[in-house]
C-alpha cells in the first residue's frame, strides 16, 4: 500500500473522472467552488468534510443531477458537463444516496430488477420477454450479494433501516458500475453493520472505481486509498489516509481538537 | 388480498356471474345498471391506473372520455356535429381512439412535469378546457349535443337487445383489467411505479422520467377513450354536459369509493355508484337530492376507509389472516402507503 495510486491503473493513465474548476451556486450560496479532482480507474477515493462542505453537491454534479455553474466534468474521457443523469448511466456511473431513495411500493427483487433494466435499456417495453428471466436472475443474485437473500420478496417499505441501506448499494451495483459513488453508506448503521459494510466495500472488484462520502472515519479511512478533504465548498487537503490522520488542519476542521491521530 | 392460488378461480367466478346476470335481471337493469356500471368502471379504471401505478390523481379523464365520444359522433353519421365524414363505425372508432391518445400524449407531456396537487389542477384545467371547447364549437358538438349516433350493426339495438352491448362492455372490461395487471409487471409498468416512488432515483438509474410518464398518461387516455367509445355505442348520443364538472367529480368519487389503489375498485365503485344513483331517487326522503345523498355516502366511505371498498376488504382479510398484534405498521420508508396492483 506504499503507492496506492498504482493499483488498478497504469501510472500516467488518463483519469476516469476529471473535474476542472467546478463551481455550483444556489442563489447567493457557493456550495462548491473551484474544485479540481482526478480519480483513476480502480481507485478508492473518500471525500471527507464537515456538514455543508459541499460533498453531496459535488456528487450531484458528477452524477448529473444538476449541472455545475462553472467548470467541466469529464467521465471516461467524455465531456458530460451538460448531460443529464440518465445519459451518464450508460457510461457506467451509478450512485447511492445519503437518505435512501428506494421504491417503497415494490419488492426488493423488483427494485433491483428496475435497476438492472435501467442499465440494460428497454425502459419502455410493455411486454415481458424471455430475456427478462435473465434480468430477474441478475437482480436476485445482486440481492443475495448485498445480504438481502431472505427478504427478496418483501416490500421495501417494510425493510429495516439497515436493510434499506444494503439495498441502496445493491441498486447501484445492479447498473454494472465502472464508477460507483457512495453517499454516506454507513449513515445510521449499527456498529456490527458498519463492520459488515466495510468488508463488503473492501471486497469490491478492482474493475469498479469507488468514490465514497463518509462521516464514519473507521469506514472511510479503512476503505480509501486516497482522501479528498473539503471545507466551505473547496478542496483543502488531499492525501493518503495516513497523511490525513496526521494532518493538523483535518483535526481542526473535522475531527475536533480532542481526537488522537490513531483512533 | 386474495391468495395467489385463488385469484384465477375467484376471477372466473366473477366473470361467470357477470355472464349470467343479464339473463336473470330485466332488460332495463342490464342496460341502465350493469352496462352503465361497466362503462363507468372502465373510465374509473383509467383514473385508478394512473393513481395506483403512477401516484397521479387525474381529473382530466372525463375530458378524454369526451374527446373519444365526440370524435366518434363526428366521424360517423349522426344528428349534430360534423356531417362531412360519414365513416364506417369501426374506422371511426379506431380513429377516435387514436385522436384520444394523441390528445392524452399532449396533455401528458405538459402534466408529466408536475405531481400531487399541481398535477390535479393541470388535469382539471384540461378537463374543463375540453368541455368548454366542445360547448363553444357547435360545429363539433351540435346544438345541445350529438344525437342518433350510428352504432355497430352486429350489436343490434341497445334498447331491444341490451345484453349484446353489455357483453361488449364486459369483454372490454376484462381486457382492460388483465391488461393493466399485465402492464404492472412489465419493465415499463415497473418503471412507472418506480417513478411514483422515487423519480430522482429513476433518473439516476438511467430512465427518461418525463417520457415514461407522458406515454403512461397516453395509455390512461386510451383506457378513458375506450369507455368514451362504448358510451356512445350504448347511449347513441353525447353532449358537453356528459363531461361537465359534475360527471368529472362523480368519476373521481367512483374511483375513491372503489379504492384508488386497486384496479378492481374501478368496477366495484362504478356498480355502487350506479345502483345508488338509480335507487336513491325512489327513496321518498331523498327525491331530487340525489347528489347530496351520494355526497354523504361518499363521505362515510372515505371516513371509514381511505382505501375505499377495496381498502375495507383488505383490512378485514388482513385481520382474519393475522391476529392483531401491537406492531401492525410497516417500518418507515417512502411510499409505503401505495401497494399498487403489482404487489401480488
Amino acid at each position: 500500500m506504499s503507492d496506492p495510486s498504482s493499483i488498478g491503473a497504469a501510472p500516467g493513465a488518463a483519469p476516469i473522472l476529471r473535474l476542472r474548476g467546478i463551481g455550483r451556486r444556489f442563489g447567493g450560496v457557493h456550495a462548491v467552488r473551484d474544485v479540481d479532482l482526478d480519480v483513476h480507474a480502480g481507485e478508492r477515493r473518500a471525500v471527507l468534510g464537515p456538514n455543508g462542505a459541499g460533498k453531496t453537491t459535488l456528487f450531484n454534479v458528477i452524477a448529473g443531477e444538476f449541472p455545475p455553474t462553472a467548470g467541466t466534468v469529464e467521465l471516461f474521457g467524455v465531456d458530460v458537463t451538460d448531460k443529464p443523469a440518465r445519459a451518464r448511466v450508460p457510461l457506467g456511473v451509478t450512485r447511492t444516496y445519503q437518505i435512501s431513495r428506494l421504491f417503497g411500493g415494490l419488492s426488493v427483487a423488483d427494485n433491483l430488477y428496475v435497476a438492472v433494466i435501467g442499465a440494460e435499456g428497454g425502459h419502455l417495453r410493455p411486454l415481458r420477454l424471455g430475456k427478462d428471466r435473465a434480468f430477474r436472475a441478475t437482480a436476485r443474485e445482486i440481492g443475495e450479494r448485498v445480504g438481502l437473500g431472505p427478504v427478496l420478496d418483501t416490500a421495501v417499505g417494510e425493510l429495516s433501516h439497515g436493510e434499506q441501506r444494503q439495498l441502496e448499494i445493491g441498486m447501484a451495483l445492479a447498473g454494472e458500475p465502472r464508477l460507483l459513488m457512495l453517499d454516506e453508506p454507513a449513515a445510521g448503521l449499527a456498529r456490527a453493520e458498519r463492520v459488515k459494510l466495510t468488508e463488503m466495500l473492501l471486497g469490491f472488484d478492482r474493475s469498479i472505481t469507488v468514490i465514497l462520502i463518509e462521516h464514519d472515519m473507521d469506514v472511510a479511512l479503512t476503505v480509501a486509498e486516497h482522501v479528498t478533504m473539503m471545507h466551505d465548498g473547496r478542496v483543502v487537503v488531499e492525501g493518503t489516509p495516513d497523511e490525513i490522520r496526521r494532518n493538523q488542519m483535518v483535526h481542526d476542521l473535522y475531527l475536533g481538537r480532542g481526537h488522537g491521530g490513531d483512533e | 388480498m386474495i391468495p395467489a392460488r385463488l385469484q384465477w378461480p375467484v376471477g372466473i367466478a366473477v366473470v361467470a356471474v357477470a355472464c349470467v346476470l343479464p339473463f336473470v335481471v330485466s332488460g332495463f337493469t342490464t342496460s341502465q345498471i350493469l352496462t352503465r356500471a361497466m362503462i363507468l368502471g372502465i373510465a374509473a379504471a383509467s383514473l385508478i391506473f394512473l393513481a395506483s401505478l403512477g401516484g397521479w390523481v387525474s381529473l382530466g379523464q372525463t375530458g378524454l372520455y369526451g374527446v373519444a365520444g365526440f370524435a366518434v359522433g363526428n366521424f360517423v353519421e349522426a344528428d349534430g356535429g360534423s356531417k362531412t365524414f360519414g365513416m364506417n363505425i369501426w374506422l371511426a372508432t379506431i380513429l377516435a381512439l387514436l385522436v384520444t391518445v394523441a390528445v392524452g400524449l399532449l396533455i401528458g407531456a405538459i402534466a408529466s412535469r408536475s405531481e400531487g396537487i399541481y398535477f390535479l389542477m393541470i388535469t382539471l384545467a384540461f378537463g374543463v378546457i375540453i368541455k368548454l371547447l366542445f360547448e363553444k364549437a357547435t360545429d363539433l358538438s351540435g346544438f345541445g349535443g350529438i344525437n342518433q349516433i350510428v352504432q355497430p350493426e352486429i350489436f343490434g339495438s341497445a334498447q331491444l337487445q341490451p345484453e349484446r352491448i353489455y357483453f361488449v362492455c364486459l369483454v372490454v372490461s376484462i381486457a382492460v383489467y388483465l391488461g393493466v395487471r399485465y402492464f404492472a409487471r412489465t419493465p415499463f409498468g415497473l418503471a412507472f411505479q418506480g417513478i411514483r416512488d422515487n423519480a430522482t432515483r429513476m433518473k439516476a438509474l438511467g430512465y427518461n422520467v418525463t417520457l415514461i410518464r407522458t406515454i403512461a398518461f397516453g395509455i390512461g387516455a386510451l383506457i378513458a377513450g375506450l369507455a368514451g367509445v362504448l358510451n356512445v355505442w350504448w347511449n347513441t348520443q353525447i353532449s358537453p354536459g356528459t363531461i361537465d364538472i359534475g360527471p368529472l367529480i362523480f368519476l373521481l368519487m367512483i374511483a375513491i369509493i372503489g379504492g384508488l389503489y386497486r384496479i378492481e375498485g374501478a368496477w366495484i365503485g362504478a356498480l355502487i355508484y350506479v345502483i345508488l344513483d338509480n335507487r336513491l331517487r325512489s327513496v321518498e326522503l331523498v327525491g331530487e337530492r340525489v347528489a347530496t345523498a351520494l355526497g354523504i355516502i361518499f363521505l362515510l366511505i372515505v371516513l371509514l376507509s381511505p382505501g375505499g371498498v377495496m381498502g375495507i376488504y383488505e383490512s378485514i382479510s388482513r385481520r382474519v389472516r393475522r391476529p392483531p398484534s401491537g406492531d401492525d405498521a410497516p417500518a418507515g420508508g417512502e411510499g409505503a402507503a401505495a401497494p399498487g396492483v403489482a404487489g401480488d
